[in-house]
């Protein structure tokens, strides 16, 4: 599929079949969850890091079965294809963003995401106590959504974030890598 | 660190920040001449390609719009983290109550801000409480909230009445704990708009499920004792 | 449009929905459905693998002279099995419709164990709506 059929499937699943809700109590939502990870996980930033991913584990594995409702897709056409789904469709449906897709290595098996806009850290910023700017990845559950959702769908991957413009970087840049297909129990049939 | 020689004849204030005891020596002495450093006297970095929070438009927000799913999801993720750290119903709810509180807190700000020269400090109860029902409740939710009622035989006690409130769409509570209300989130955040606009109180939901309306929820608003005397005050004033 | 009944197995084939929208159907214990759903499973995958056909998926439509069952497989492993009378046209949308109930109703449900078997109020009830709009 090429990238501008995946971003107009993206662009009329959105306007039509996704109930909305104002985007600054989304916001507001997840600010507050990171908030309480930070204050229960007293600070240590490498734990709420973790703790988000696994939060965002367990939203993708739920999450994946909206996306294939809302869509009606087929199986993707390799891991390209995957990637520029996740990026035009999945995000746009939940997100109403479009990441750009770049940096694929050479054996095709790992891409970055870059996101231009992150709904989840607007007017975000990270506390100034010399350590959040190093160690917190704010909008961590990301990665673990992906995780979640893929691996659902018979495909482990690692993501993490390589740079986040709350920590000063220029761009907020998410690296997902293809481990390895999960074909134990593949349910049989592709489209 | 080398500091760069003054441009202009204006000395700077301290010379040597090294001697002063509290100055961070991160930062360069200003001169009216130079431009401020990049990064702000605190410690922060900030990305150069883009402006930071304080220079982008407040109001961008205000109409943008992301998926009911997201909110769900994330709202399920918060109840699932507090299940695991409550030994109850009421602490559950209480939980939910202090990060709906956070939100609402803001949320105050937020709105008395874009109602720009407009905003009207509330000071009667019945002002602050249509104030909830409607525009906190209309930005949040897009509806105002179904019904305003003033308790019968308590009168420190009124009912903000939602009939499907957006929080519990796709949550079903289980049989054995019928008695949680998830919107316990959103009474959190009612309870942070009256306490920050000077009418303590205790928000609590309560489901009160009907034939037509299975999900429909009270918000019981309990107000403390000096809200009600100075409501006596402000109403025995007129004339 | 006349559904009987509906039927959703989770990954593994065990048996996490089954409820009737229609009077007089011939009851089972909630135990022979387990072992239906579980031999349905078996058979699914048995019906992919000797399809000459390459690439070919699983059973599809089972029908007889007093009904016809649609199975929709999502690409999660998840089974829908729409139970319906002979000759119901458009099942196709009523299994997309079902599986949106479900990604709404039981998915969002912060309440509702993956994998586990489906108790979740709002979904009975959604579904009931759509199946039989004039209760």
């Amino acid at each position: 599929m090429s990238t501008t059929k995946h971003a107009r499937i993206g662009e009329e699943v959105w306007k039509s079949r996704v109930d909305k809700v104002n985007a600054e109590l989304v916001t507001l939502t997840y600010g507050s969850i990171v908030q309480q990870l930070c204050k229960d996980l007293e600070g240590d930033y490498t734990e709420v890091n973790k703790q988000l991913d696994k939060m965002g584990y367990n939203i993708g594995l739920r999450l994946i079965e909206d996306f294939l409702a809302k869509t009606n897709m087929g199986r993707c056409n390799g891991f390209r294809d995957t990637a520029e789904s996740i990026a035009k469709i999945g995000f746009k449906i939940f997100l109403n963003i479009t990441p750009t897709v770049t940096n694929w290595s050479a054996d095709n098996k790992s891409f970055s995401l870059v996101f231009e806009e992150n709904p989840l850290a607007d007017f975000v910023e990270l506390p100034d106590d010399g350590r959040a700017q190093n160690e917190l990845w704010y909008s961590n559950i990301l990665c673990g959504v992906l995780r979640g959702a893929l691996e659902m769908v018979q495909m482990q991957v690692e993501a993490h974030f390589a740079s986040d413009v709350l920590r000063g970087n220029d761009s907020t840049e998410m690296r997902v890598e293809l481990i390895r297909i999960i074909d134990d129990e593949l349910p049989p049939g592709d489209e | 660190m080398s500091l760069q020689p003054p441009t202009s004849p204006f000395v700077p204030f301290s010379p040597n920040p090294a001697l002063q005891p509290g100055t961070p020596s991160s930062t360069t002495p200003l001169s009216i001449a130079q431009k401020p450093p990049p990064v702000s006297s605190a410690s922060l970095r900030y990305a150069s390609t883009r402006r930071s929070i304080y220079d982008r438009n407040l109001n961008r927000t205000q109409r943008a719009e992301l998926s009911k799913a997201s909110f769900a999801f994330l709202f399920g993720e918060m109840i699932q983290y507090a299940q695991k750290r409550v030994s109850g119903i009421q602490d559950l709810e209480k939980k939910l109550n202090i990060q709906g509180y956070s939100i609402g807190q803001r949320l105050l700000e937020l709105l008395l801000f874009r109602e720009g020269r407009s905003a009207k400090r509330e000071t009667r109860i019945l002002g602050i409480l249509q104030f909830i029902a409607q525009t906190v409740y209309r930005h949040l939710f897009n509806k105002p909230a179904d019904g305003l009622e003033r308790s019968h035989d308590k009168d420190d006690e009124y009912m903000l009445i939602d009939h499907e409130p957006v929080v519990n769409t796709y949550i079903s509570v289980p049989k054995e704990i019928s008695l949680l209300n998830c919107a316990a989130f959103v009474a959190g955040i009612i309870e942070a708009v009256l306490d920050g606009s000077l009418f303590p109180a205790r928000v609590t939901a309560h489901s009160t499920p009907t034939d037509q309306y299975p999900g429909r929820t009270v918000y019981l608003i309990k107000f403390e004792e000096s809200v009600l005397e100075r409501e006596a005050m402000l109403a025995g004033g007129k004339p | 449009m006349v559904i009987l009944s509906v039927m959703i197995l989770n990954k593994a084939g065990g048996l996490i929905y089954q409820r009737d929208f229609h009077e007089g159907l011939h009851k089972l214990s909630s135990n022979d459905f387990l072992v239906l759903a579980g031999t349905f499973h078996g058979v699914h995958a048995i019906t992919s693998r000797i399809s000459p056909v390459h690439g070919s998926g699983g059973l599809e439509v089972l029908e007889s002279e007093n009904f016809r069952m649609q199975c929709f497989q999502t690409l999660t492993g998840t089974k829908f099995l729409i139970f319906a009378e002979p000759h119901q046209p458009n099942i196709d949308v009523i299994c997309r419709r079902v599986y949106e109930l479900y990604a709404d109703y039981v998915m969002k449900n912060p309440f509702y164990q993956i994998e586990m078997p489906i108790r979740c109020e709002a979904f009975d009830r959604h579904l009931m709506a759509y199946l039989k709009p004039k209760q």
